[in-house]
């Protein structure tokens, strides 16, 4: 603090920043949360004139779609959770300590799909993927990939994974870079081999990047939707549909129903999940501050 | 970014040749499995529109040729009515200016963050890192109609706003860290000779804060460039298209175009990232995982 006390200038710093944060950001959560109690379509001048009471998140609890994509999210950050954060830790282990000759080369290339647009990754996966495409060829199968009910919502965790494991892995990498490496020459002494180390050394002091990966993934797997829009728009028959792309579904989709305000109750549905993982994340933080 | 060849991590290790093998062959794999879908991709883009279809799974195209992007680029000023360039552009313009909007009201307010006192400070930060976890999805909705009310859907300006106020907290947090972390005798010295709050900010801590103004140049450049919810729904005009939602137009339209111009659309979006990457590849790396630490 290079003052004691609060200087009226001190506003013209913060004014710019804080009236876009207000207006674009905090001002529309709000409101959005508001309009999950309101009927209005796409074409409706004042939002607030059909006030409905809870009639729209009854609405999505009548649907079957609904828990579909709700399971969907949950599947999908699942598996960016626990699967990608799983492979990049034995990656990053593996090329840290594999003594490769091209470990900088290794590292860009496996990073290198995370600055690609989502959308780009998708269509190159979709024309692999397709019935006709160059999986089927390999396999030598006649397989409707993208169509199957039961496989499509993995295949997409799959993508997606194969798009940003390279970001868990330089995370990894720089907590790798980082670590104590005197408890490993220790263990050398002793005759611990690689196997040991790895279990008992090296994973759990990589704990907390490993908690960090996965809060990274987990964040982000609410997120996704440009990669199921351009994958599967959410079939076959809305089952791949994620929370995001059912609210795009419900309030902007060309053929879709036009009914904003359930797309508001979907917002207010992820919203409540964010919220619930954000408090528990801080009350867990919390006790473990205490403890330390 | 060291190179592993002078540190001796791998000494303990170097003695298992299974640990040996099966790094090689997992790492391996792995590489193969990322480089495939894109080299395949690129196989079928350069290919002449008669081969395409024939042996497909090899990746040497034997029949080279460019006819494909003279098809992509033809193809989507037809069928989208805006071209391959004016895509770029759009999306250049979009993205230059949210960035530069944002870091310039960054610099600013991180360093009320970090330096100044108002009342409010912490319950304001505390918001604005909350928000950094929300997805965008959940601010579609009214944010439509605030760009509608205030007359600027459809515009440049309806985008680059809505990703100031959802990217402007990371800039702040970034930016707040990095002051933070730079020594307090350096502007203790400063305020002792005289200087008032705007000259320590401008001649103090710019200038060392550019590494932190990198990363976010860094992130935020791929987060707008990237971005494909917003930009579809505010800018529904189809000749203010920004790459990816003309590339998904064109990859998801019910008239389907063949594979070899499909293959060369989706390379023309992805080479100019590549040729960038790879001239900036350290930054890029370095840039994201400083960026993750803001969690």
């Amino acid at each position: 603090m290079i003052y004691k006390t609060f200087h009226f200038r001190t506003l013209l710093y913060l004014l710019p920043a804080v009236f876009i944060f207000l207006t674009f950001n905090v001002i529309p959560g709000l409101t959005s949360l508001v309009l999950s109690f309101f009927d209005f379509t796409g074409f409706e001048t004042n939002l607030f004139r059909n006030f409905v009471g809870i009639d729209n998140f009854i609405k999505i609890y009548e649907d079957k779609y609904f828990w579909i994509a709700l399971k969907n999210t949950f599947l999908f950050v699942f598996g960016a959770v626990f699967i990608q954060t799983g492979i990049a830790l034995i990656l990053s282990i593996f090329i840290f300590f594999g003594n490769f000759k091209f470990s900088v080369l290794v590292r860009s290339i496996i990073f290198f799909p995370c600055v690609l647009a989502p959308v780009s990754v998708g269509l190159v996966w979709k024309k692999i993927l397709e019935q006709d495409g160059v999986l089927n060829s390999i396999l030598g199968l006649d397989y409707s990939w993208l169509s199957s009910v039961s496989l499509v919502m993995w295949l997409i965790i799959m993508v997606n994974t194969w798009q940003w494991i390279g970001y868990n892995l330089v995370i990894y990498y720089a907590g790798l870079q980082s670590m104590n490496i005197e408890l490993l020459e220790a263990s050398d002494i002793d005759g611990a081999n690689w196997s040991q180390k790895i279990f008992s050394i090296v994973i759990p002091l990589l704990w907390p990047t490993t908690i960090l990966n996965m809060i990274l993934n987990l964040i982000g797997g609410f997120r996704a939707f440009d990669i199921v829009y351009v994958l599967t728009r959410g079939g076959p028959a809305h089952y791949s549909e994620v929370l995001a792309s059912y609210l795009y579904y419900y309030s902007f989709s060309a053929g879709g129903p036009n009914k904003m305000g359930v797309g508001a109750s979907v917002a207010f549905v992820i919203f409540a999940c964010i919220l619930t993982i954000a408090v528990a994340r801080i009350i867990v933080t919390k006790r473990l501050g205490k403890e330390t | 970014m060291e190179t592993n060849k002078t540190n001796n991590y791998g000494a303990s290790f170097k003695r298992s040749p299974i640990f040996y093998i099966v790094t090689r062959i997992v790492v391996l794999f792995f590489i193969i499995i990322i480089i495939f879908p894109l080299l395949y991709t690129l196989s079928l883009s350069v290919r002449s529109p008669e081969t395409v279809y024939s042996a497909r799974y090899f990746l040497i195209p034997y029949e080279f040729s460019f006819a494909n992007y003279i098809d992509a680029f033809v193809n989507a000023e037809q069928k989208l009515k805006v071209s391959f360039p004016r895509m770029f552009l759009n999306s250049a313009v979009v993205t230059s200016l949210s960035v530069t909007l944002i870091i310039s009201m960054s610099i600013f307010a991180a360093f009320a963050f970090s330096h100044l006192r108002f009342p409010l400070k912490e319950s304001l930060y505390n918001v604005m890192i909350a928000s950094v976890a929300m997805p965008a999805q959940v601010l579609l909705i009214p944010l439509f109609y605030i760009l509608i009310y205030l007359g600027i859907i459809n515009t440049y300006q309806a985008v680059i706003l809505a990703y100031a106020g959802f990217l402007i907290p990371i800039g702040i947090l970034i930016l707040r860290m990095f002051y933070e972390q730079i020594p307090y005798e350096l502007t203790e010295a400063g305020t002792v000779d005289g200087a008032s709050d705007l000259q320590l900010l401008m001649k103090v801590l710019l200038p060392l804060a550019k590494p932190a103004i990198a990363t976010c140049v860094i992130l935020l450049f791929l987060d707008t460039w990237n971005e494909f919810i917003y930009a579809m729904i505010f800018m529904q005009d189809p000749t203010i298209h920004t790459v990816p939602v003309g590339l998904a137009k064109i990859g998801t339209s019910r008239y389907q175009v063949n594979i070899g111009t499909y293959s060369a659309s989706v390379m023309i979006t992805i080479i100019p990232v590549m040729i960038i990457f790879a001239v900036f590849q350290r930054w890029f790396i370095a840039g994201m995982t400083m960026g993750a630490l803001k969690h």
